[in-house]
């Protein structure tokens, strides 16, 4: 029986690999090595969770005997690659690694993916272990399609949180602020260009910016589509008052260039110590705390996502791993989802900062309590923000082209430009690309 | 004397610029103006490749620097200690072997049969001043890339095929095809018809005379047509980016993977492309001479 | 694309030779070419054709919607800008290169010494690899460890934002390109500067013309027609330029780079919507054969055909 056992085995795993691995064979009577034998090819996205799954894939291959060829691509190729040989019907891949929030409806409606609700029931291709439900209700509702389909099992769900430096912060006497407006203020204290010393740092670059804007309109207790995901609310004062905050924040007291900023230019800002709160998502903390590149090693600070007038909340963006219809080894692919997203192995991705895992046992370990590797303060940021996590994109099958429209826009403010207007004709040409999609 | 000849530098004839320029000197008192003119040429040149010289040498400089020196403002220009620790992180964490294979396959299977579809193609459209199949050639040049692109894409997916390199060599000749025969008009054209004309004479065909007779002497039209389309092969992104699967990447496509999620890490990526770009422009330095007469030639062709 | 020196089609040239009957025979050479091209290039462009048509998304159904692709696409404002930006982006692309280039080979074609050391340095450039060059530019442009904002410094001189604002984006991507191509547009009008004959300008001399009427009289209307093969290499490879763009920029800040082949490949591959790219795919080319076209006619009349 699962208790806590299982569990204590399990943390103690994170010291010795192979010992788990043995005991979870040991324990149960569904047989990992079914397939061995097999050889299946994984495509993933070039980010610390792939980081994770590569550095234990010996580990998978000797629990199954599976030959696993994967390859780690960076997301702006892997993502068109992935969809175009998923739509012409031969993908060179068995498993594939995607972002719900970008790739969920464009597969969802090509019913390119296995539906894994049967493999989860059948006993004989699922670790007794596996405990599908203690994947939390946030995780497994990114994973399911809207007509009841689960075609991928949830990875990591990346909050949001501010990373701030505390030296800065100290050097101008400033606490860390608890709502936006709080924010602005203090990124506008903290700015000090002479110095090459800038308050804030956030996505620029049109489409991977919009998350920032996004975030900053969960304050105002809103999204940017209605819950149905008919209509757009990227018009209201409420966008326009987060479009307000973002174009200050980036316009005033961000370094120059941020405009072509994506994640990595602003983390390595914030590295070197040149930035005093960065806004991203959770699972960029690795290099920040690795000596051999970061400048700023202990002075690291993690926040928790501002309150806004109408609420606190954060977003939460979803990672999972899928199976294409076509591939010829769906069930040693299966196994490889199914190790990749266990209780071990999502207690392996937290311990090494890759992220949140989607399990709500993996906060209650004891161990990681005790040990977590990026400090107490990074554990009770990630713990507080799943408890006011909420979905950070909408829903809807042209995404990318919504982070397009808007990320243009946002681009543009940065630039100078009207916030209202810049918005109200973004809703404007975006909303036909919307009503198209909603007729297929 | 063709241009070829005098860009060469054939001691035979000068350019007559310099001619005309010499006899104006001779005309003009004021010698000085002499000294001038040479002044201001040597300082044009200078200017002109400056930028070249910079830009390499700091591409250099990027990929033998180790981390430190890479991050640090003002930028270190001499690194000290210089390491090369960057090439080996590229070819340790990329397969960079493999990649460099791969382009190297497709550079010569694609050249190579430029070659064998392009000299003839270039002699038969000389011989029969055919405007008509130079305009089809010419069209392959004029039509973007990304318009074949999917549906080769599609259609080589349907075969099966893009697990290995035949689609990539495929769409390379779209590239090195038209630069051959293009080159090739040029080099057939200027070619005396007398030699040719006797072989007919004495019984040959028209294949034997090409083969034995116009082919020799037109080997460094060869030479330069060979080169710069193994050059422009080499240097296809594009192409790679939509076509080539896990293992069959050329090496542009790989250095670009290398970018995007190690923006800091400027040393291996300095390396990366040190690497890609590497045998190219080793091969512009050893077969610069051919390379601007098979330029210049082919410019002569235009006029 | 990288640029291909395939160059503009050969003028007839009258030819003593007779053997008119061998005309045909000769076409055989040139057919095993011919079918390939033609091969790789005509079916995708027929397929091209029968998609832009219809309405095709990656993940949806096929269906067959007319000329209503194209007619969106002349509606579209994200369309047409992009058309404007390609029109600046190339005619900045043209010039610079252009002036620079005919300066370059006027340079090179006098005699001097480490000329062929020159030379090669000046021409390593255009052969180097696109991709590898970009990556290498835009390490260069970074605003606060950039060595170019670095130089300015030193030069006492603010630093810019090179392709991190929406103004200067297009004229740094220009100059990107022209330190790339300007050597090939110098290589095409050296050999024609080599080629000039010594004749004229002897007359010249003898009839008391100066440098300046030398050079205005003589050698720029025998060097024009090499001036318009070069331009015309230079603007159908600056309006189908690719890869530097795509790398360096991606067709960012927002949109401020972005011209119409970029465009097409967010839209093919971005936004998976097939039937619009291709209709775009048509248009772009259409617009680069009428270029092309007009191009022609120039020399054409400069020959006074």
């Amino acid at each position: 029986m699962i208790g806590r056992r299982t569990l204590l085995t399990g943390t103690a795993a994170v010291l010795a690999m192979p010992a788990i691995v043995e005991r979870v064979g040991a324990q149960s009577a569904f047989d990992w090595k079914r397939y061995q034998g097999q050889t299946i090819v994984v495509s993933l996205t070039k980010n610390p969770r792939a980081d994770n799954l590569q550095q234990h894939e010996k580990e998978f291959e000797s629990l199954t005997g599976i030959r696993v060829e994967s390859e780690q691509m960076p997301e702006q190729q892997q993502r068109p690659k992935m969809v175009m040989e998923l739509a012409s019907g031969r993908p060179s891949f068995d498993v594939t690694h995607f972002s719900l929030h970008v790739s969920k409806r464009v597969v969802g409606s090509g019913r390119w993916l296995v539906d894994m609700r049967p493999y989860l029931a059948d006993r004989a291709l699922t670790a007794p272990d596996y405990d599908w439900a203690d994947m939390s209700p946030g995780a497994r509702r990114a994973a399911t399609q809207p007509d009841g389909r689960i075609d991928s099992l949830p990875l990591e769900t990346d909050i949001w949180l501010i990373y701030y430096n505390r030296q800065i912060f100290q050097q101008k006497g400033l606490a860390f602020p608890k709502t936006f407006d709080e924010m602005l203020a203090t990124a506008r204290k903290l700015n000090d260009p002479a110095n090459g010393i800038y308050g804030f740092v956030g996505r620029g670059v049109k489409n991977a910016n919009v998350p920032v804007w996004t975030s900053i309109l969960l304050g105002q207790d809103q999204e940017t589509v209605t819950p149905d995901g008919k209509t757009l609310l990227t018009d209201t004062p409420a966008a326009i008052w987060a479009g307000e905050m973002y174009k200050s924040l980036l316009r005033e007291c961000a370094p120059p260039g941020v405009v072509g900023f994506n994640w990595n230019e602003c983390q390595t800002s914030f590295m070197q110590g040149k930035v005093g709160m960065w806004m991203d998502g959770v699972g960029f903390t690795p290099p920040l705390l690795d000596p051999k590149v970061s400048k700023i090693v202990d002075h690291v600070g993690f926040g928790l996502m501002p309150a806004g007038p109408k609420a606190h909340a954060c977003p939460v963006f979803t990672d999972a791993l899928g199976i294409p219809v076509e591939s010829k080894v769906k069930e040693a692919a299966y196994l490889y989802c199914q190790w990749a997203t266990s209780k071990a192995m999502l207690l392996n991705l937290v311990n090494m900062g890759g992220g949140a895992s989607p399990r709500l046992s993996t906060y209650n370990d004891p161990t990681l309590m005790k040990n977590s590797p990026f400090g107490q303060e990074w554990l009770a940021t990630l713990l507080a923000s799943m408890k006011i996590a909420r979905s950070g994109l909408p829903e809807i099958i042209p995404v990318t082209e919504f982070r397009d429209v808007f990320g243009i826009a946002l681009s543009n403010m940065v630039g100078g430009a009207d916030v209202a207007a810049e918005l109200r004709a973004a809703t404007t040409a975006f909303k036909p690309i919307l009503e198209q999609s909603l007729k297929t | 004397m063709t241009a070829a000849a005098a860009v060469r530098g054939d001691h035979a004839t000068k350019p007559a610029v310099t001619l005309a320029v010499a006899q104006l000197r001779a005309v003009n008192p004021y010698r000085y103006r002499r000294y001038l003119n040479r002044a201001g040429l040597y300082a044009s040149v200078i200017i002109l490749i400056s930028p070249a010289i910079l830009f390499f040498f700091w591409m250099l400089s990027l990929s033998l620097k180790n981390e430190a020196d890479n991050t640090a403002y003002p930028p270190v220009f001499i690194p000290h200690p210089p390491t090369l620790a960057n090439f080996i992180d590229v070819f340790a964490k990329n397969d960079f072997l493999t990649y460099g294979i791969n382009s190297v396959i497709v550079s010569f299977s694609a050249t190579g049969l430029a070659l064998l579809l392009g000299v003839p193609a270039g002699y038969g459209i000389a011989k029969t001043n055919a405007t008509k199949a130079a305009v089809l050639i010419l069209i392959a040049r004029v039509t973007p890339g990304l318009s074949f692109l999917i549906p080769l894409f599609l259609m080589f997916q349907w075969l099966h095929m893009l697990g290995t390199l035949t689609p990539l060599v495929i769409t390379h000749l779209v590239i090195t095809v038209p630069i051959v025969v293009w080159i090739m008009i040029g080099y057939f054209e200027g070619l005396p018809v007398d030699l040719e004309e006797a072989a007919l004479v004495d019984g040959c065909n028209i294949w034997q005379a090409f083969r034995y007779v116009a082919v020799p002497l037109a080997r460094p039209g060869i030479m330069v047509g060979m080169i710069l389309s193994f050059i422009f092969s080499w240097n296809n992104f594009i192409f790679g980016v939509v076509l080539a699967g896990r293992t069959t990447r050329t090496l542009p496509v790989a250095v670009y993977n290398v970018l995007t999620f190690e923006q800091i890490s400027w040393g291996p990526l300095a390396a990366a492309a040190l690497v890609v770009t590497a045998p190219v422009l080793l091969l512009t330095l050893l077969m610069q001479k051919e390379i601007v007469a098979g330029l210049t030639a082919g410019g002569v062709k235009g006029g | 694309m990288s640029a291909t020196t395939a160059g503009m089609p050969v003028a007839p040239r009258v030819r003593p030779t007779g053997k008119r009957n061998y005309a045909r025979r000769y076409w055989l050479f040139a057919m095993p070419a011919a079918m390939v091209v033609v091969a790789v290039i005509l079916f995708p462009w027929l397929f091209t054709l029968v998609m832009s048509v219809n309405d095709w998304k990656v993940s949806g159904n096929v269906y067959f919607v007319g000329l209503g692709n194209y007619q969106h696409l002349f509606r579209d404002p994200r369309f047409l800008w992009a058309v404007a930006r390609t029109l600046y982006f190339t005619t900045a692309a043209v010039i610079a290169p252009m002036l620079i280039g005919v300066w370059a080979a006027v340079c090179f074609a006098s005699n001097f010494k480490f000329r062929g050391v020159a030379r090669t340095i000046f021409i390593m450039p255009m052969m180097a690899t696109p991709v590898a060059i970009a990556l290498v530019w835009t390490m260069m442009f970074h605003p606060q460890l950039g060595v170019l904002n670095y130089l300015l410094s030193l030069a006492g001189l603010p630093p810019l934002s090179w392709v991190y604002n929406s103004t200067t984006v297009i004229p740094t991507l220009v100059m990107v390109e022209t330190w790339q191509w300007t050597p090939l547009v110098m290589l095409i009008v050296l050999g024609g500067i080599a080629s000039l004959p010594i004749d004229p300008y002897e007359a010249a001399v003898i009839d008391g013309a100066n440098g300046w009427q030398m050079f205005r009289y003589i050698t720029v209307p025998l060097v024009w027609p090499f001036i318009v093969v070069a331009a015309a290499m230079r603007i159908i490879d600056a309006l189908k330029a690719f890869d530097t763009i795509f790398v360096i920029t991606n067709g960012g800040p927002g949109t401020s780079s972005e011209t119409i082949n970029m465009l097409l490949y967010q839209t093919a591959f971005g936004y998976y919507d097939l039937g619009y790219a291709s209709a775009m795919v048509v248009v772009f080319f259409v617009l680069i054969l009428l270029v092309t076209g007009v191009l022609l006619r120039m020399r054409r009349w400069e020959h006074g055909i």
